[in-house]
């Protein structure tokens, strides 16, 4: 894997990236085995409970626990992010790799023109349409954000393969007569696998932004499955009265993405600063 | 460049029906008979057949679609199959309150980003400038209903200064328009122009090393002169693009803005139309703002054909 | 120093933090004099042109004294120096490709220089025009309302030129200006250079160059002159070693191809020798080398305490 070879040094956005990550990902994995409370328990005693008493962040309305639906939220959020990230990166790469690799060829600009048009189709749309017609839900969030994001790989995994294809490797391969499949395989996929990794953390952080604002909008994650974006929706009424409830799922949102923005750029600098220039924008 | 502008408008038309299609294809033909919806099931068979002759969904689909598609350039977005209104004048009664909110946003994010971006870039070095890159690195993280939320807390749930919803026509109230406005503008600008701040950054960074700028100085320019006349313009080429790219990210930022502020523009007639299952209506919203992306990439396409000759 | 009209430099250095880069540098320019600055990269010659028209990089500062037509050009505001800057001395860069604003119509970029400096707008977009043609650049009409990236490196080399003349200024700097050009378009462009400088100041690496244009001429080595004099001189008869071993290199011998090169390289920025700078690469050095020559001799003056010829 030569792409992921240690060539930098660690860097302060990797690390601080890294660490609000790490707190994302041990949220979630803790909330399997524990929560202070059950998230969903509806408790009319601890209604609107201030922080403190057992409930550390406090209630809601329905007495749940904040701090047990942040961490179930952050569960919501991460699988999400990885259904649809996962999904992007299925479809966009090898897409952008068979662009990539016959630049001229009808293949490659019908790979780019179908890329424009879902550009077209932002995930809230797709997702909007998706939820009209089947029902919006956890599956149909997870689809329109992944088929929205295929462009953003497609775009970066082509500029990348280009950039590989006149390599004096790639070249010297090509001229000992291998298929193109298997320079594929061998050349250029682990060779754009440091951009790919980048993109696919930057991705992960407008994922979580879509998805937030998606349950914000009631066509992401159902109840009464607690997720970071409905729990600022159903906080909005009470923000004269009990601005905590936005404050908490508000700040997770914030740091979990700027956490994946962070580690992006990070490991951007960190796997080769030479990438720099190939990013997708947005 | 009129040859670019001939052939970009034959693909800006050519993906407008494109999208058409697949828009159509996933709208109308996808879902259950809108005749049965809206008769419930125990109409009767004849009763279905008349409702569907009606709606005209008891043609081919390519008919449909046609007749539907064609009748889009005209203004025309059928009749609701849910509340028998015409959709087309409701859309273009909204389409306005969106994109004045849209282009409001573009434009605090542009008056935020021009500035700090140019300052961060010319004074990389200093904390300050550093400061301002790391503070947009934060922005980014706030999406625009979050900001939205933060904003009427600060501005209406505390300082009591501005309204925390609605939406007062101009017509009505300049004054109440303005106020009703301020707060969904700064929700979806101050995020983007978060956004943009970087690239302005990069943008000026990569300008302030440019020969052209030595030679400007050369000429008896001083520093700022120098970037103010012949930096600025050359950086605004890459941004335009990134601009684009933010119009249409604003353009759906925009409907949750709207859901936040009780804004009644497109996005708010999208989510009731979805409440209300009236699919035609969706269908009609869904288009226009897919093809409002598809025209700014359009304008910011040509624009960037403008701003650089060696592109003409 | 006598002449009060031309460009006189006394004690120039240039440093940046505590590397010194260049040091003691004195010379002076006559009106019409074309004065050569030659050096191998490295050497200085850049960041003493620089320094003249206070462009130096962000970090890097310049002392001593300079002045042009009496007007001092070294520790003044940036104010003052920026009215002086392309209307009594002017710069032509090494690389026409990127000098130019690649945005803006060439005739716009010729009267803003004008412009800048008081001239109305009409009478200095007149004068681009004449300035283009002055430069031999045919059809300098349509030409002022070319973009740069439609005219070939020649020819935006030209423009940059016609910039630098168009308030006839005292002094014009050249800085290698046909080091990215074409051999045959490298001709015409010395030619012209050399027919229309009020007074010049010439750097470049390439010792024919210099032959071509230049009367009288400098040599630099580890941020110091360390010969001067008329070209001929010089040439014929180098007495700095460095200077001639430099001429050495680049002479073919008449008897076969191999070129006698200065042993070793030219050290890094502030790792040059205490004493003489050519000192660790020169055959001749000894421990009176150890201690700073002066630049000594009426004329054709040299740096070195075992002088060649």
């Amino acid at each position: 894997m030569r792409g992921l070879a240690m060539r930098g040094r660690l860097n302060a956005g990797l690390v601080a990236g890294g660490a609000l990550v790490a707190v994302v990902v041990l949220a979630a994995l803790v909330s399997f085995v524990w929560t202070p409370y059950d998230p969903t328990l509806v408790d009319a005693a601890a209604k609107l409970h201030e922080p403190g008493g057992g409930h550390l962040l406090g209630a809601d309305k329905f007495g749940r626990d904040t701090l047990s639906q942040l961490m179930v939220g952050a569960r919501t959020t991460l699988y999400v992010g990885i259904v649809a990230v996962g999904i992007a990166a299925l479809l966009g790469t090898p897409l952008g790799v068979l662009a990539g690799m016959t630049p001229r060829g009808w293949l490659s600009e019908l790979v780019m023109r179908v890329n424009d048009l879902v550009f077209a189709f932002p995930a809230l749309l797709l997702a909007v349409m998706l939820g009209a017609v089947y029902g919006a839900g956890t599956l149909t969030a997870m689809i329109a954000i992944g088929v929205a994001t295929v462009p953003a790989f497609a775009r970066v995994a082509r500029a990348a393969t280009l950039q590989v294809m006149v390599t004096d490797y790639v070249l010297a391969a090509r001229a000992a007569g291998r298929r193109g499949g298997a320079v594929a395989l061998r050349h250029v996929l682990p060779n754009i696998s440091s951009v790919l990794i980048v993109q696919a953390s930057v991705s992960f952080a407008i994922a979580i932004l879509a998805e937030a604002a998606l349950s914000f909008l009631g066509f992401g994650t159902r109840p009464p499955t607690p997720s970071w974006g409905r729990m600022l929706q159903e906080s909005q009424e009470l923000l004269f009265s009990t601005p905590r409830l936005a404050l908490w799922p508000g700040l997770a949102v914030a740091l979990a993405v700027l956490g994946f923005n962070l580690l992006g750029d990070g490991l951007r600098d960190f796997l080769d600063p030479k990438l720099r220039r190939i990013r997708a924008d947005g | 460049m009129t040859l670019y502008l001939v052939r970009r408008l034959a693909v800006l038309v050519a993906s407008t029906a494109v999208a058409g299609v697949v828009v159509f294809a996933f709208m109308a033909l996808l879902p259950g008979d809108p005749a049965e919806i809206a008769l419930g099931v125990n109409a009767t068979p004849e009763a279905v057949a008349e409702l569907r002759a009606q709606f005209g969904t008891d043609r081919p689909p390519v008919t449909q679609f046609l007749d539907w598609f064609g009748g889009l350039a005209q203004g025309d977005f059928g009749t609701s199959y849910v509340t028998s209104a015409p959709i087309g004048p409701q859309i273009s009664d909204r389409l306005g309150v969106t994109a004045v909110l849209v282009l409001g946003g573009m434009a605090v994010a542009l008056a935020v980003a021009v500035p700090l971006g140019t300052y961060a870039a010319v004074h990389h070095r200093d904390p300050l400038g550093a400061a301002l890159s790391a503070l947009s690195q934060v922005g980014i993280a706030v999406p625009a209903f979050l900001a939205g939320i933060l904003l009427v807390f600060v501005f209406a749930v505390r300082a009591q200064v501005l309204p925390s919803g609605g939406y007062v026509p101009l017509a009505e109230d300049p004054g109440e328009w303005l106020r009703s406005l301020l707060l969904p503008w700064l929700s979806l600008g101050l995020v983007q122009g978060a956004v943009l701040t970087r690239y302005v950054r990069s943008a000026v960074l990569d300008v302030l090393r440019e020969d052209y700028l030595r030679t400007a100085r050369a000429k008896g320019r001083g520093r700022t002169g120098a970037l103010w006349r012949h930096g600025l313009r050359n950086a605004s080429v890459p941004v335009v693009t990134v601009l684009g790219l933010q119009l249409a990210t604003l353009l759906i930022g925009a409907v949750v803005v709207e859901r936040v502020f009780v804004i009644p523009g497109l996005g708010d007639l999208l989510l009731n139309g979805v409440a209300g299952r009236d699919l035609l209506l969706v269908q009609g919203v869904v288009m226009v703002l897919v093809a409002a992306v598809l025209l700014i990439n359009f304008v910011v396409d040509v624009a960037y054909h403008l701003l650089d000759p060696r592109l003409r | 120093m006598l002449t009060v009209d031309g460009l006189t430099v006394d004690g120039l250095g240039v440093r940046a933090g505590d590397t010194e880069l260049v040091r003691e540098v004195s010379f002076s320019i006559g009106p019409g004099e074309r004065v050569g600055l030659i050096g191998e990269s490295g050497s200085g010659k850049s960041l003493t042109a620089l320094s003249l028209m206070g462009l130096l990089p962000e970090g890097v500062t310049a002392t001593g004294r300079a002045t042009l037509a009496g007007r001092d050009l070294i520790g003044v505001p940036e104010s003052r120096l920026k009215r002086l800057r392309g209307r009594d001395l002017s710069m032509v860069f090494q690389e026409p490709m990127t000098a130019l604003n690649p945005l803006m119509r060439v005739g716009a970029q010729v009267a803003e220089v004008m412009t800048l400096h008081g001239r109305g707008r009409r009478e200095a977009r007149a004068r681009a025009v004449e300035l283009l043609e002055r430069v031999r650049l045919p059809e300098p009409e349509q030409l002022a309302r070319a973009y740069p990236h439609q005219l070939s490196g020649g020819q935006r080399q030209r423009v940059m030129l016609a910039i630098a003349l168009a308030n006839e200024p005292a002094l014009l700097i050249c800085d290698e200006p046909t080091t990215a050009l074409d051999v045959t378009v490298q001709k015409r462009m010395l030619d012209l250079i050399a027919e229309v400088a009020p007074a010049l100041l010439f750097i470049t690496h390439d010792l024919a160059v210099v032959a071509a244009v230049c009367e009288r001429v400098l040599v630099m080595y580890g941020g110091r002159v360390v010969e001067s004099g008329p070209i001929r001189e010089v040439f014929t008869r180098p007495r700095h070693r460095y200077t001639e071993g430099l001429l050495a290199a680049s002479r073919l011998t008449p008897r076969g191809t191999r070129l006698p090169t200065i042993s070793g390289s030219v050290p890094a920025a502030g790792h040059f020798p205490g004493g003489c700078v050519f000192g660790n690469r020169c055959p001749h050095a000894d421990a009176l080398c150890e201690t700073v020559p002066a630049l000594t001799g009426e004329g054709h003056a040299h740096a070195c305490r075992h002088p060649a010829g």
